[in-house]
């Protein structure tokens, strides 16, 4: 996985956000578009393009984007 | 002696898919408890198996069979005797985003949860499975998210309105043999269908949702009792129409 293409991926589920504000230290829940639709988004952007399924409890858990592609990572 | 109720299903065979969990089982369980014999339908065999240990050989039997291939539909016709009614319970969910639904998991969703349907239901038809004259009665699981815009839902929802519309075509066809149709359309209900999709929420976005049902969510059985009472007698006057069964969640505002 590349962190560059899944930050970028990460980014584009989001409508409003400048995508500047999304890194890797970024806490994504805090974000104010965050919301459970892009939750879904986030968990069918990481089953398409990684092939890979993550739940609502990944997403609770983690707390920064580093730490969500982590996880991912591990699986 | 006391007269049969109206509510009773006794001397009714009912033909019952899904009938391996959640809504589907607790159909066939119902239907033995109310007086009827099941046939329970689905793809695995040790769950069958073990509804009909479960109910007793002389009120229940299962056929293994694959709603989503034309082979398993036939199956189907080639083993049932003549029956007094039928539950489509077979369907799957899945959350999807507008934006990245595909093909290929809208025909999988399609195709349990409508083709299927349809399918199995024109076969019924063609080979007089289902009695005529006799009061008969089909009903058919949709959900009350057809009836709504829940974020994500569109592949159910997609199916579960065009199940819901064509119940009402149905309906018209064979009401001329007094052959009923209905459709039960609950909210959630706490079945493996609903937990997987609440795997997929946080639990912040669960709660939330929990809240807004007056009643609380819903049980399979109280599904199946809905399901009981549209087999029934008692319902002998009622065609071409949805029962929803939310909780109070959709009419009841605060």
């Amino acid at each position: 996985m590349d962190k560059n293409q899944f930050l970028q991926s990460f980014a584009e589920q989001f409508d409003e956000t400048d995508p500047s504000a999304i890194t890797m230290d970024a806490r994504f829940k805090e974000i104010d578009e965050w919301s459970s639709m892009v939750a879904l988004m986030i968990i069918a952007m990481v089953d398409e393009n990684y092939n890979k399924k993550i739940t609502g409890a990944d997403l609770r858990e983690a707390n920064t984007i580093e730490q969500l592609f982590e996880r991912i990572n591990a699986k | 002696m006391t007269e049969k109720t109206p509510f009773s299903l006794q001397g009714k065979k009912i033909l019952v898919t899904g009938a391996s969990s959640g809504i589907g089982l607790n159909i066939c369980k119902s239907v033995v408890a109310s007086g009827g014999e099941v046939i329970g339908v689905a793809r695995r065999t040790d769950r069958l198996s073990a509804m009909v240990k479960e109910l007793g050989e002389t009120r229940a039997s299962f056929i293994n069979a694959d709603l989503s291939v034309d082979t398993g539909i036939e199956k189907i016709i080639a083993e049932i005797p003549e029956i007094n009614g039928l539950v489509y319970a077979a369907g799957i969910t899945k959350l999807s985003p507008l934006k990245f639904i595909k093909r290929q998991v809208l025909e999988e969703v399609m195709n349990v949860n409508y083709f299927s349907m349809v399918l199995l239901l024109a076969q019924i038809t063609r080979h007089k499975k289902l009695k005529r004259n006799a009061d008969s009665s089909i009903v058919l699981i949709s959900s009350v998210a057809q009836q709504i815009g829940t974020k994500s839902s569109l592949l159910y929802t997609g199916s579960k309105g065009a199940m819901s519309a064509a119940s009402r075509v149905i309906a018209n066809e064979l009401s001329s043999q007094k052959i009923r149709v209905n459709t039960i359309e609950p909210g959630m209900v706490q079945t493996a269908m609903a937990s997987e999709m609440e795997d997929m929420l946080s639990s912040e976005a669960v709660e939330k949702d929990r809240k807004q049902y007056p009643l609380g969510y819903g049980t399979p059985e109280d599904v199946a009792n809905a399901a009981i009472f549209l087999l029934s007698d008692a319902s002998k006057w009622m065609t071409g129409q949805s029962l929803t069964l939310d909780g109070g969640r959709y009419k009841l505002l605060d």
